[in-house]
């Protein structure tokens, strides 16, 4: 898969746990194809690396000594728009993982992940999108669900999914795999990967005129 | 506030003195004033018609001269009569008018008070130019006379004037002054004096009847306020007592009889229910009092009924009657002055104070009848039931004022209270809310308690055991921790509503399940089905589903020597069949069960109303749990509690 021909894919990592910064490092060595270009351990490194040259991975740890790693997953989308952003999570429980896509997240990495799997991971991620788990594919989908009495406190949906984007989700939650749902929606595993990545974008987008349906409601725009 | 009060009264008594001494001002009559009369007085039978031509020269008897007013005192018993016929008298006024001080042209003859139990006729120069067309008793003579001189061609100023009274011999006649002029000096005198006499009254005994018809109304619904019904009833009485101030100027279509009977007992009838009005108003219920005036009302009443033979006319025995209703008015409304004070009922005060004022009034009044005092001045009575009604009206008005004030008082009484109400029961329901906060977060740390012990901690522990003993290496304690970890990652899923989704609860498990079976090479072939939602399966439920079938794996990684892992669902006769089939070497499962923690999963299935079955064969093993579709579950207690 590393393709000696392009040039590494320059990695950074914002975590204050020194042991998996450690064990992170040693994920990457061994790679070729992917070089760990940078490092901050608390909010305010992550934003003068963010001064710096744009890199094409940054993985954020949420959990950071002086403040939380949403914003800096929020610094990165504006300082390095081409850049993956990648949250580092222990459990990848929803609450945390939702946030993170909606600051602009496009995936995550399981902090008890193999070596080999973080590599995998960072590599997917740069390629089109992580894996959706269920419970994330559901909140997703209750997240875009047509508000069904049109209460008039919900906010305009930019970017409601299409059918098969939304089919792709309803397997995700079934527990379905990637390859599973190629088969079972007769596509090829490249173009689920297209529906997910484009399901991170919508959430991504759908919170930003949240947010800004919410400052209108609240007068502040 | 008693003050302010008697002051605002002051500065209207003293408005209304000044417009009434006002109006007497100008209302003074002008023109010729006839206060001297020759007068020729003749017995006589029955009541002749009045003759239509007469020479006062050829009147039999002699004259002499009187001055005006003239009233003589009334005899109190009437002589007898000749041949069945009423023994009468006929009395002459003659007016010589001086012929250097004519009457002006379009003149009226303004009469002020004029009295008689029988006829009044009226000549000029001889010639009849007004008679009385009335009852004889009831013959309106409470009204002023105003007789407009015949205005023809030929007219010219009468030289004299001649007034035939013909009354109940002994009783009744008499004659005020008199006055000869033209509109415009007489009329303004004329028409106060009616006003005043006639109708004052009738006007506000009229609006009086109106407001006791609303009265009666009220108490038509509200039958328990018998004021309203006193307070009706004291307006019609009114009303008829009135009557013979503005009425009979015209015939009657009644007798006297009856005319006199329902005006004069009236007066009986008003102090015995202006008694039992100030009873209510003071509280003071002297029961021979009441009884007095209720029989004394009564025997009138009923020895005046113009029905029968043998009874008293109303009005002959009416003196009798005043002066008996004097007396007793006078005690009565006296105690209830008394009683009202002691009550502290203003309003009590006020209208025993106006009917004492009547009572003395009505003294004042028989001595006027009678021709005791001069019968110029105005009959007063009438002018102390207005007051009366007056005072009825306040009281009735503060009795609305009163009511309305404390609706109003009850109203915010009640805001208050259901105010109160809410608060209460807004505290009991945050304290429901709290208690019931407190039971959630109980039985989460109950649950969350027994799943470390179960789950983390005798994993740790027995990982614990065997790395003391020293009997694995590193990637045997990788392994453990591992195995830790995904349970925990399964407890903080299990955290999470999974909302009756069986499925999303399966991809759950297989999300965190794959990385491992991935390291052990097993493939996973996923085909579930679609299965109807599961309305019991909440967090508490959802984990037990989740250790289930996460025991089941583990038992088919550890022992089965599987190569392929197939997860079903199906569902049959309102059962969730849930597979795990392996392609392993298969086991005993009568022997091998409980060693393989399958008692584990069968309590755990049994507390969420489910149960587990093996099947193993040769070429594999098929682990079921089998879920109730509808929420046959026990209770949430049980579930949590029989799990060792």
């Amino acid at each position: 898969m590393p393709d000696s021909a392009l040039p590494p894919l320059k990695v950074a990592l914002v975590e204050d746990d020194i042991a998996f910064q450690n064990s992170f490092a040693a994920a990457l060595a061994p790679a070729r194809d992917m070089v760990l270009a940078g490092t901050a351990h608390n909010v305010a490194q992550a934003r003068r690396l963010l001064d710096g040259p744009a890199l094409d991975v940054l993985v954020v740890d949420l959990g950071l000594p002086d403040g939380s790693g949403i914003d800096v997953i929020r610094a990165a989308r504006a300082a390095w728009p081409a850049c993956g952003i990648m949250v580092s999570t222990t459990f990848a429980d929803e609450k945390h993982v939702i946030a993170s896509i909606e600051a602009g997240a496009a995936g995550y990495l399981l902090k008890d992940s193999s070596a080999e799997k973080i590599a995998d991971e960072i590599r997917a991620l740069h390629a089109g999108g992580s894996p959706i788990s269920p419970r994330i594919a559901r909140q997703i989908l209750l997240r875009f669900r047509p508000p069904e009495p049109a209460p008039e406190a919900a906010p305009p949906l930019a970017n409601p999914l299409s059918p098969r984007e939304h089919e792709a989700l309803e397997l995700i939650t079934k527990g379905f795999s990637y390859d599973e749902i190629a088969e079972l929606m007769l596509v090829s595993r490249n173009t689920v990967m297209t529906f997910v990545r484009r399901i991170y974008q919508k959430l991504e987008v759908t919170s930003k005129a949240e947010a800004i349906f919410e400052a209108r409601n609240h007068g502040l725009l | 506030m008693g003050s302010s009060r008697a002051r605002t009264f002051l500065l209207y008594a003293g408005a209304v003195l000044l417009a009434l001494i006002a109006i007497y001002a100008g209302t003074r009559p002008a023109g010729i004033h006839l206060t001297r009369a020759a007068v020729l007085v003749q017995d006589s039978q029955g009541y002749a018609a009045p003759p239509r031509q007469i020479d006062s020269r050829r009147l039999a008897g002699s004259w002499r001269e009187v001055a005006l007013p003239h009233a003589p005192r009334p005899n109190v018993v009437p002589g007898a009569g000749d041949a069945g016929l009423l023994p009468t008298r006929t009395t002459w006024y003659r007016f010589a008018l001086d012929p250097a001080d004519p009457a002006p042209p379009h003149a009226y003859l303004y009469v002020p008070r004029w009295k008689t139990d029988g006829t009044f006729a009226i000549y000029a120069d001889g010639r009849l130019i007004y008679q009385s067309h009335a009852n004889l008793q009831w013959n309106g003579s409470n009204r002023p006379l105003w007789i407009p001189l015949e205005d023809a061609a030929e007219t010219r100023p009468p030289r004299e004037l001649l007034i035939r009274i013909r009354h109940v011999r002994g009783m009744g006649g008499a004659l005020s002054s008199l006055w000869l002029g033209d509109y415009r000096q007489l009329a303004p005198a004329y028409y106060a004096r009616a006003f005043f006499q006639a109708e004052l009254p009738y006007i506000s005994s009229a609006m009086f009847l109106a407001t006791g018809i609303f009265a009666f109304l009220v108490w038509l619904r509200r039958r328990r306020e018998t004021l309203y019904l006193l307070f009706a009833a004291m307006t019609a009485v009114t009303f008829l007592r009135l009557m013979h101030t503005y009425m009979g100027l015209d015939r009657l279509p009644v007798s006297d009889a009856w005319f006199g009977w329902f005006t004069v007992n009236p007066v009986a009838w008003m102090v015995l229910i202006i008694h039992l009005f100030l009873v209510r108003l003071h509280h003071h219920d002297r029961r021979a009092v009441t009884v007095a005036l209720a029989g004394v009302s009564l025997v009138f009443a009923i020895v005046t009924l113009p029905m029968f033979a043998g009874t008293f006319d109303a009005t002959v025995i009416s003196p009798l009657m005043y002066v008996t209703m004097a007396v007793m008015g006078l005690v009565t409304f006296g105690l209830d002055l008394q009683w009202s004070r002691k009550a502290g009922s203003g309003e009590g005060v006020m209208l025993a104070a106006c009917s004492l004022l009547a009572v003395v009034l009505g003294g004042y009044d028989i001595l006027l009848q009678s021709n005791f005092v001069n019968i110029e001045g105005l009959f007063l009575t009438m002018y102390a039931q207005i007051a009366m009604i007056v005072a009825f009206w306040l009281i009735m008005l503060g009795r609305y004022t009163q009511a309305v004030s404390q609706v109003e008082q009850a109203n915010v009484v009640l805001a208050r209270s259901l105010a109160a109400r809410e608060a209460e029961l807004n505290a009991s329901h945050q304290k429901l809310r709290a208690i019931e906060r407190r039971e959630v977060l109980f039985e989460e740390r109950q649950r969350l308690m027994q799943d470390m012990h179960d789950g983390l901690g005798s994993s740790l522990v027995s990982a614990l055991r065997v790395v003391e003993h020293g009997r694995i290496d590193e990637a045997g304690i990788a392994q453990i921790l591992k195995g830790c970890i995904d349970d925990l990652k399964l407890t903080i899923d299990s955290m999470e509503p999974v909302e009756t989704d069986l499925l999303l609860l399966l991809g759950t498990l297989r999300f965190r399940l794959e990385p491992r079976l991935e390291a052990t090479g097993i493939a996973l072939r996923w085909e579930v089905r679609d299965v109807p939602p599961l309305a019991w399966l909440d967090q508490r439920h959802s984990l037990h589903v989740l250790r289930i079938l996460q025991e089941a794996f583990t038992n088919v990684i550890k022992h089965a020597g599987a190569t392929e892992i197939r997860v079903t669902t199906e569902v049959q006769d309102g059962v969730v069949r849930v597979g795990i089939h392996d392609d392993g070497r298969g086991f005993d499962v009568a022997a091998a069960a409980p060693g393989r923690g399958l008692g584990n999963q069968a309590r755990r299935a049994e507390a969420i109303g489910g149960r587990v079955a093996l099947e193993s064969t040769s070429r594999g093993t098929a682990f079921l749990l089998l879920l109730p579709i509808q929420g046959t579950a026990p209770s949430r207690r049980r579930a949590l509690g029989e799990i060792p």
